[in-house]
């Protein structure tokens, strides 16, 4: 449980303050809305290089790290499909030097030729080193690509390609910025050892004079309902044969969205859950298997993967998968197991929110969302959950006909 | 609308670190119980250390088998049960071993805690290391450590603990995937029954823990029963290489990892060189991001560090390097190190790397667990928990003098072991051993 006082100030920006007696620390965080989603299909991966170079300095302030650091802080960020979020820890008392850091940042950003250039290789290597140069690194790559044809989720937040982070332009990292961030867009949340009322003044007193802007509307494209079972195989340097299966499902705020959040517990939530139980250690097929969702504000993905043991065919993988689908779609869930996935959520929501870190971030996501009653409303979203709406759920979501299937053979030596 | 402010606000530093100070009790059988009760929040975790890491097996795999699988099977449930049961109460429990150590965590909301403790008594006291569960057991691990070799990073962490300790040494070792066919129920057996006794045991408990949770834990850490006081057994010196190249085809980087042996946490140089090691690679921005990052464009990221063991201290570099630019990053390094061996850091750059460290001691207190992590490292250490202030005082008042003196001291450029994985686009092996 998190409360909270919020608060919007004449630019714009949003202010969400929560004080935490237990800490002597005090986390600040801003989300930014805007990601990948929001990127010009021929420059992919922009937004997440323009996070680093939100690093890169400003005209008063050359290095953004150095004042982090004398503060005893840290910070770090991170660029989704939807929003990108930037955060700092350090101790309460000098939660000053992080709001007057971001509040620089905000619009004073200045990036030189040689700036970008660097940071364009930076990025291109954290391409390779987490994408490319990892066995079943582009798995989240070729599944986008299969499973949206039209929507911005087609690809992922690193990018379609290396070539399109180095074509960046000073030209584009202008337009960019100004676009995306001002204080209209951005939502500041603050998390520690300090009064709510203090934390809104000193909103105020540094975000107060910037200047808000009016946001352009961007509207995405909707994807089309899929009408055909997509399938792609690929041979790779890899150790083990993967089976993935993805299936459309329902944005972050439709009901589905937490009905398929349920479902991957069932399937996935804990040594106990049915894919492990079933396909892991009864039937011996997979060395792993893992459900999930991904968590999308649009319409997102259901992911079903595992990795075969050495002479278990694909067919008899894939088939394994589906029966345990059609379990969900057929049989109901016992009021046991319904309570159990549903304890292990209220304990996964309380273990999720115990250091200041946690509790700014999830301030702002939720904010971002739109829906502050999520914030401390999940757990009792989750409760409401009964046998006949999971079977319902599974009925509508699991249908070869919106299903993308990847596989991944391993190279023959 | 509000003036545009943009002066510097002042900084503090926090002075001493109120750490919260465990209450401890010594049990009948020995074992030594840490209290620490300082959360207002309504959950609660026990560890349980054990003197159980790899260092301690006689046949492959047999400490982490044997960790492992202590919850896949108990004298009144099975395997699925325990797990049921665990799900059940939203529970999490956790497993981690290195080369001394084993420490089962149980952590669950406080409503659910009396019922986890019965959990944790059957697989701490009661497993049964069923063969069925182990073949299941071996044959998926078997299959992840095949995926964990196949990544250069984890080869070269791999090959560098076999550099700098010798390949059979029990800090070195490491094992092909195929002897997890010969892991057998009685060398699991043995294991657990030699190391899993009061003699090689502590619990340390945090939350918000009343007296009967307290005498709860206290009942099932005081059932540990008794064995053998076996030490390490067989520790023999360590035997460094200078260098290795392992060729990993088609490398779009190349994976680098550099250190070399020095001491273990309680001998005078080791926070001096925390200090060292934190200034070259140890933090965003440090000098090694700087160079390899900020200025070539080399890697996503970079770091140096000093690792701790029982017996054993050493410090080492590691990074992922653009393959073209692999051996300009090895000479950057190696410039770095020479730097901070003749040339004064500047006192910002210390009062700074004093900061960090200090921040990063404050944070990992942060929340109700962090400080169960903290006390059962310094107990591990032979320390209480004063000495993080301690720690503390030391970073404070290292001079540039000391940081220098200590960098000239260790950081000699023929004392490195230097391993790389990768694909060396001449065909050599980037100068190094094969």
């Amino acid at each position: 449980m998190i409360n909270y006082t919020e608060h919007t100030l004449a630019n714009g920006l949003t202010v969400l303050a929560h004080h935490d007696i237990d800490t002597r620390m005090a986390a600040v965080n801003i989300v930014y809305k805007v990601g990948s989603r929001n990127e010009n299909p021929d420059k992919t991966g922009f937004a997440h290089l323009f996070e680093h170079l939100m690093f890169r300095g400003t005209k008063r302030i050359p290095d953004f790290d150095k004042p982090v650091q004398e503060a005893c802080g840290e910070n770090n960020a991170f660029t989704g499909n939807d929003y990108t979020d930037y955060y700092i820890t350090l101790p309460a008392e000098n939660i000053e030097t992080a709001l007057w850091l971001e509040s620089d940042r905000m619009t004073g950003l200045d990036i030189t030729k040689k700036a970008l250039e660097t940071e364009k290789k930076v990025v291109i290597e954290e391409f390779n080193q987490r994408y490319l140069n990892q066995p079943y690194g582009d798995m989240w790559m070729l599944l986008r690509a299969m499973a949206y044809k039209v929507h911005p989720y087609r690809w992922a937040t690193i990018g379609m390609t290396p070539e399109h982070i180095a074509g960046a332009s000073l030209g584009d990292v202008k337009e960019f910025y100004h676009r995306w961030y001002n204080p209209s867009n951005a939502i500041l949340s603050i998390a520690g050892d300090i009064s709510e009322e203090r934390a809104i003044r000193l909103a105020e007193k540094w975000f107060g004079g910037l200047k808000g802007e009016k946001l352009p509307v961007r509207r995405l494209p909707v994807e089309p309902l899929q009408s055909e079972a997509r399938r792609l195989e690929v041979v790779r340097p890899v150790p083990a044969t993967s089976v993935t299966v993805a299936f459309k499902m329902g944005g972050r705020l439709d009901r589905n969205f937490f009905d398929c959040d349920l479902i991957s517990d069932l399937l996935a939530g804990g040594a106990s859950a049915r894919l492990n139980q079933s396909l892991v250690k009864e039937q011996g097929l997979f060395s792993a298997a893992n459900a999930y969702v991904s968590g999308d504000v649009d319409p997102g993905l259901f992911i079903i993967t595992g990795h075969l043991l050495p002479g278990v065919t694909v067919a008899r993988g894939e088939a394994a998968i589906w029966s345990e689908l059609d379990k969900l779609k057929n049989i109901p869930v016992s009021d046991y197991e319904l309570e159990k996935v549903k304890n292990k959520f209220e304990a996964n929501t309380i273990f999720g929110e115990l250091n200041v870190m946690d509790k700014a971030m999830n301030l702002g996501f939720y904010k971002m969302l739109g829906d502050m009653s999520l914030l401390n409303g999940e757990v009792d979203i989750f409760r409401s959950i009964n046998a006949g709406e999971v079977i319902e759920a599974a009925r509508s979501t699991f249908r070869p006909e919106t299903s993308s299937t990847l596989i991944y053979h391993p190279e023959k030596h | 609308m509000a003036m545009r402010i943009n002066e510097r606000p002042p900084i503090t530093v926090p002075g001493k670190i109120d750490i919260c100070q465990p209450g401890s009790r010594v049990l009948a059988n020995g074992v030594a119980l840490h209290v620490l009760n300082c959360t207002d929040q309504d959950v609660a975790r026990v560890s349980f250390v054990f003197r159980a890491g790899t260092a301690f097996q006689r046949t492959p795999f047999s400490a982490s088998s044997a960790a492992n699988l202590m919850a896949e099977g108990t004298k009144s449930f099975t395997a699925q049960q325990v797990a049921e049961r665990l799900d059940f109460y939203g529970s999490f429990y956790e497993v981690s071993l290195d080369r001394d150590y084993a420490v089962i965590t149980f952590v669950s909301l406080l409503k659910f805690f009396m019922q986890t403790l019965e959990i944790a008594r059957e697989i701490l006291l009661l497993p049964i290391f069923d063969e069925n569960e182990i073949a299941i057991y071996c044959n998926k691990r078997k299959q992840r450590l095949a995926v964990e070799r196949s990544k250069a990073a984890f080869q070269a962490r791999e090959i560098f603990s076999q550099s700098i300790f010798g390949p059979e040494h029990p800090y070195g070792v490491s094992y092909p995937e195929s002897y997890y066919d010969d892991v057998t129920r009685e060398g699991l057996v043995e294991f657990y029954e030699r190391r899993y006794t009061a003699e090689n045991c502590f619990v340390v408990c945090s939350g918000k823990l009343d007296a009967t949770t307290i005498d709860a834990i206290a009942a099932l850490a005081g059932d540990i029963p008794h064995g053998e006081n076996s030490g390490p057994g067989n520790f023999p010196a360590p035997h460094s290489i200078r260098s290795k190249y392992k060729k990993y085809d088609g490398a779009v980087q190349s994976a680098i990892r550099i250190g070399k042996l020095l001491f273990t946490r309680n001998h005078p140089d080791f926070v001096p060189m925390q200090v060292v090691t934190t200034i070259l690679g140890g933090y965003f921005g440090s000098r090694l991001v700087h160079n390899l990052r900020e200025e070539h464009g080399y890697t996503y990221g970079v770091y140096s560090a000093m690792a701790n063991l029982e017996h054993a201290g050493y410090m080492a570099i590691a990074t992922e390097i653009a393959t073209e630019a692999t051996r300009d990053a090895l000479e950057q390094i190696f410039a770095e190190t020479e730097r901070l061996r003749n040339e004064l850091v500047d006192p910002q750059e210390l009062d700074m790397v004093r900061n960090i460290m200090t921040g990063e001691v404050m944070r990992v207190l942060d929340g109700p667990f962090g400080i169960a992590d903290v006390t059962i490292e310094n107990i591990q250490n032979g320390n209480g928990n004063d000495y993080l202030d301690r720690f503390l005082d030391t970073v404070r008042s290292i001079t540039p003098e000391q940081v220098r003196d200590t960098a000239a001291k260790y950081l000699d450029k023929d004392s490195f072991t230097i391993v790389v994985v990768g694909d060396d686009p001449s065909g050599g092996t980037f100068g190094l051993e094969k």
